[in-house]
């Protein structure tokens, strides 16, 4: 269980390497946006220096694509540090081996991560570039389930009620986020030879897969305000937090698709007829940035939504008289 | 899949650490994986032109027709990702490119060891244009209109009559406006940043030279297809289509039709209500007349609806023009192996909605009526001169004037 010293570290570095993976990704996402992936030519130095002794003058003064990929390359290693200290803190303090196995896994991730963002670079290689964009927002996600998993309400979770439905859509939930990351990923790391019947395939699936999630976050807001679950509060924040993520990123992925190709209905309305695309523009690109990072919240709230129930699946099974109350397997193992 | 050409970056020093080892062993991991560096970015050989050449009366196979002709002319424009400049046949004197532009805009997307960052068509362009400039990047069959095809170098938004090449400052207006209820963005962002803003000048000649690469290679295969001509470097009559499509884009800015001064009332807004709809009724008659033939495309009320429609030249091209009906989805499909894109009517301008897309300046509307727009059914409108019928200066703007004030303003 949680140790009980006056201040938990190990839930302080969890929580800042959670909350420093999310702007690196936003960093990263620019990256792409700008396709600024080889605005430094050489791994793991910068222009031939050491990444940390590059001068500050040329890439903070610099050329956009410089500072945003030389930038995302120092928040990495930041957030690697980040990782570095949780895994200290939780050799330290934490009482649960499985915890502290899985803080060494996330530095092992992070490590993955910045080999891939290494090799992208040095071989030029933009599957690569795909791939590390893709283990991003799961590194993400893999840190937010720390940070959760060293909440108040992983330990103190209680539950009344069986939520085996709730369980299962949230897994689903989780599966869709991800699958669909995965899809935009492809849409924007595809390659400059990439087919137009390929890509407007990946499109489609993409608009399916956003069906898809768009159903089970409101099945799981309808399921969490319903009996037999409103009667637990918990379950609510995260559900409410998906549906405000769900609004942002429908409006998002239109935006995004309107300042990078114009809507399709230009002939429709005046003002889409006057509409001008305009590229690489500041907000532009934010819109589309944010876009991608907005994806890898959705993943880590579904983290987030899945631990809230996993936690009082188990609490439940744990209570002397719900013995004969069917658990998934899965979470049954001693947590 | 793209590979740093490694002269351009090369491995510095600060690579060969002690991690070094590691890196490699992780590399050949990931490459197993994803099967990477085994396609190199190149060039697409015109399928599409030679299947709608060779279809009626030919046996030749047109895959085999177009991949020949695309090796002739890499042969000289070079490859996807090293341009060069066919001199051993223009000589020194026909300049329609700077191929320091053309070098800077080709090949993958990055900055060298020198900083200077390359591959800017790729990073730009290619999603909507392709690699090849022929108009099939990834995003292509999502958008209306299409992105354009360079090869054909034909351009509508441009400041030469009809079958004449537009000029650089045509192009250079195209990319820094974009062109509005389009997919064409405005690249404005980067001229007014001074660290790219050099881009568009640059963009401009790689432009022009997929357009000449591809017109080259458009013409040697009509050529071979046609009058059996072999496509062989050495061939004289080849050669000669070299020099003149480099030719027409070199002396584009001589054919370049200047617009004459315009009147008073299209530069102040006439307050004068009585004065207004004076011109603007003289501006409707010439909009109706037989002569312009506006209202048959564009509607009576400018807004688009006229009973005229048709397709443009990218479309006729391999279909019209190679016997196959666009309009029936049997017919067409049969070209849709060779990167043939669903045919779609080219809409006139609804005048309603202000939306010009080669500039709404009085004299960027002016160039478009006068000298139509290339590639689309937009005719140019007959001038008065040299005692043909027409409409005189005075006309036209008027009919600048009418066709401006159609904007819905409310
Ligand atoms: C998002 C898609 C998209 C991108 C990116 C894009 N274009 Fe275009 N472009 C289009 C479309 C669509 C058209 C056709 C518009 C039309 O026919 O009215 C077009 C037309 C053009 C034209 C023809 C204008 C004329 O007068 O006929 C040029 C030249 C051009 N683009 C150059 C570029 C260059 C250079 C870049 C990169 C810097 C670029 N485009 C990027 C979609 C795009
Ligand atoms: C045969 C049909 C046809 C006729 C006749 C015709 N137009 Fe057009 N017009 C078009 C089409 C099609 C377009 C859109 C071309 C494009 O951008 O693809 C167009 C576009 C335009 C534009 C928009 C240019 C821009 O920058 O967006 C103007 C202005 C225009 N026409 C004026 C006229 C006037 C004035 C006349 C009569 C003198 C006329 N047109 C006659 C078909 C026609």
């Amino acid at each position: 269980m949680i140790s009980d010293v006056k201040f938990n570290f190990v839930k302080l570095w969890a929580w800042l390497a959670a909350m420093f993976i999310f702007p690196l990704i936003w960093v990263g996402g620019l990256v792409t946006t700008h396709d600024a992936g080889m605005a430094v030519p050489d791994w793991p130095g910068t222009y031939g220096y050491n990444l940390f002794l590059y001068p500050l003058s040329t890439w903070l003064y610099g050329p956009f694509d410089l500072l945003i990929e030389h930038g995302h390359r120092l928040l990495g290693s930041w957030v690697g540090l980040l990782v570095i200290f949780l895994c200290i803190a939780a050799w330290k303090s934490e009482t649960r081996t499985w915890y502290r196995r899985a803080c060494l896994g996330l530095l092992g991730a992070v490590i993955a991560q910045g080999l891939l963002g290494g090799f992208r670079v040095v071989l030029d290689e933009r599957t690569i570039a795909m791939i590390h964009g893709c283990g991003g927002p799961l590194v993400f996600g893999y840190a937010s389930f720390l940070a959760f998993a060293s909440s108040r309400d992983w330990k103190h979770a209680n539950a009344s009620i069986h939520s085996k439905g709730l369980w299962r859509l949230a897994w689903i939930l989780l599966a869709a986020t991800i699958t669909q990351l995965v899809l935009g990923a492809q849409l924007r790391h595809a390659l400059p030879g990439t087919s137009p019947v390929g890509f407007m395939s990946m499109v489609h699936l993409h608009l399916t897969f956003a069906g898809i999630v768009t159903l089970v976050i409101l099945g799981v807001y309808f399921l969490v305000r319903t009996y037999p679950y409103a009667s637990e509060p918990g379950l609510r924040a995260p559900a409410n937090a998906l549906v405000g993520l769900l609004i942002l990123q429908l409006t998002l992925g239109i935006g995004t698709w309107m300042v990078n190709y114009a809507l399709p209905w230009s002939e429709t309305m005046p003002s889409l007829a006057r509409y001008v695309i305009s590229a690489k523009g500041y907000w532009e690109s934010m819109l589309v940035t944010a876009h991608q990072a907005t994806g890898s919240l959705l993943i880590a709230f579904s983290t987030w939504l899945i631990c809230r129930v996993g936690r009082r699946q188990i609490a439940l099974a744990r209570k002397p008289d719900s013995r004969n109350i069917q658990v998934q397997p899965s979470a049954a193992v001693k947590l | 899949m793209i590979r740093s050409d490694l002269g351009n970056r090369q491995l510095l020093p600060a690579y060969h650490n002690s991690v070094g080892w590691l890196v490699m062993l992780f590399a050949l991991c990931t490459c197993a994986f994803t099967g990477c560096g085994n396609s190199k970015a190149t060039y697409k050989p015109n399928d599409l032109h030679a299947a709608s050449l060779t279809r009626e009366g030919s046996d030749l196979e047109p895959r085999g027709v177009a991949k020949a002709a695309s090796a002739l002319v890499e042969q000289w424009f070079g490859s996807l990702d090293a341009p060069r400049w066919p001199s051993e046949i223009l000589g020194g004197e026909l300049e329609a490119v700077r191929m320091d532009s053309v070098n800077r805009c080709a090949g993958p997307v990055g900055r060298g060891v020198d900083k200077v960052e390359r591959g800017v068509y790729r990073k730009h362009c290619v999603s909507c244009h392709g690699l090849s400039g022929d108009g099939l990047g990834a995003a292509a069959m999502l958008l209306e209109p299409y992105p354009r095809d360079f090869r054909r170098g034909t351009f509508k938004f441009k400041s030469t009559p009809i079958g004449k090449k537009p000029t650089r400052e045509d192009i250079h207006r195209t990319l820094y406006e974009g062109i509005p209820g389009t997919a064409m963005p405005s690249f404005r962002a980067l001229e007014e940043s001074k660290e790219f803003a050099d881009d568009i000048d640059d963009l401009v000649e790689y432009v022009r030279f997929l357009a000449i690469r591809g017109e080259v290679e458009r013409r040697i295969i009509a050529l071979h297809v046609r009058e059996g001509v072999a496509l062989d470097e050495t061939s004289e009559q080849l050669r000669e289509v070299v020099r003149q499509v480099v030719e027409k884009w070199s002396s584009a800015s001589s054919d370049q039709v200047t617009v004459p001064e315009s009147p008073e009332f299209i530069h102040s807004p006439i307050k004068n209500p009585q004065e207004h709809s004076e011109l603007m009724q003289k501006g409707k008659s010439h909009f109706e007349s037989e002569l312009t033939a506006c209202v048959k495309c564009h509607g009576t009320s400018g807004a688009g609806d006229g009973t005229s429609q048709d397709y443009d030249e990218w479309t006729k091209d391999w279909t019209i023009l190679a016997g196959i009906d666009p309009k029936h989805p049997s017919d067409w499909k049969e070209m849709k192996p060779f990167g043939a894109l669903k045919p779609v009517l080219t809409k006139p301008r609804n005048f309603h909605w202000g939306a010009y897309h080669g500039g709404k300046s009085p004299s960027e509307i002016f160039k478009r009526i006068v000298l139509g727009i290339e590639g689309t059914p937009m005719p140019p409108v007959a001038r008065a001169q040299n005692g043909n019928p027409g409409l005189t200066d005075q006309e036209l703007w008027e009919l600048v004037y009418y066709v401006m004030h159609l904007e819905d303003r409310s």
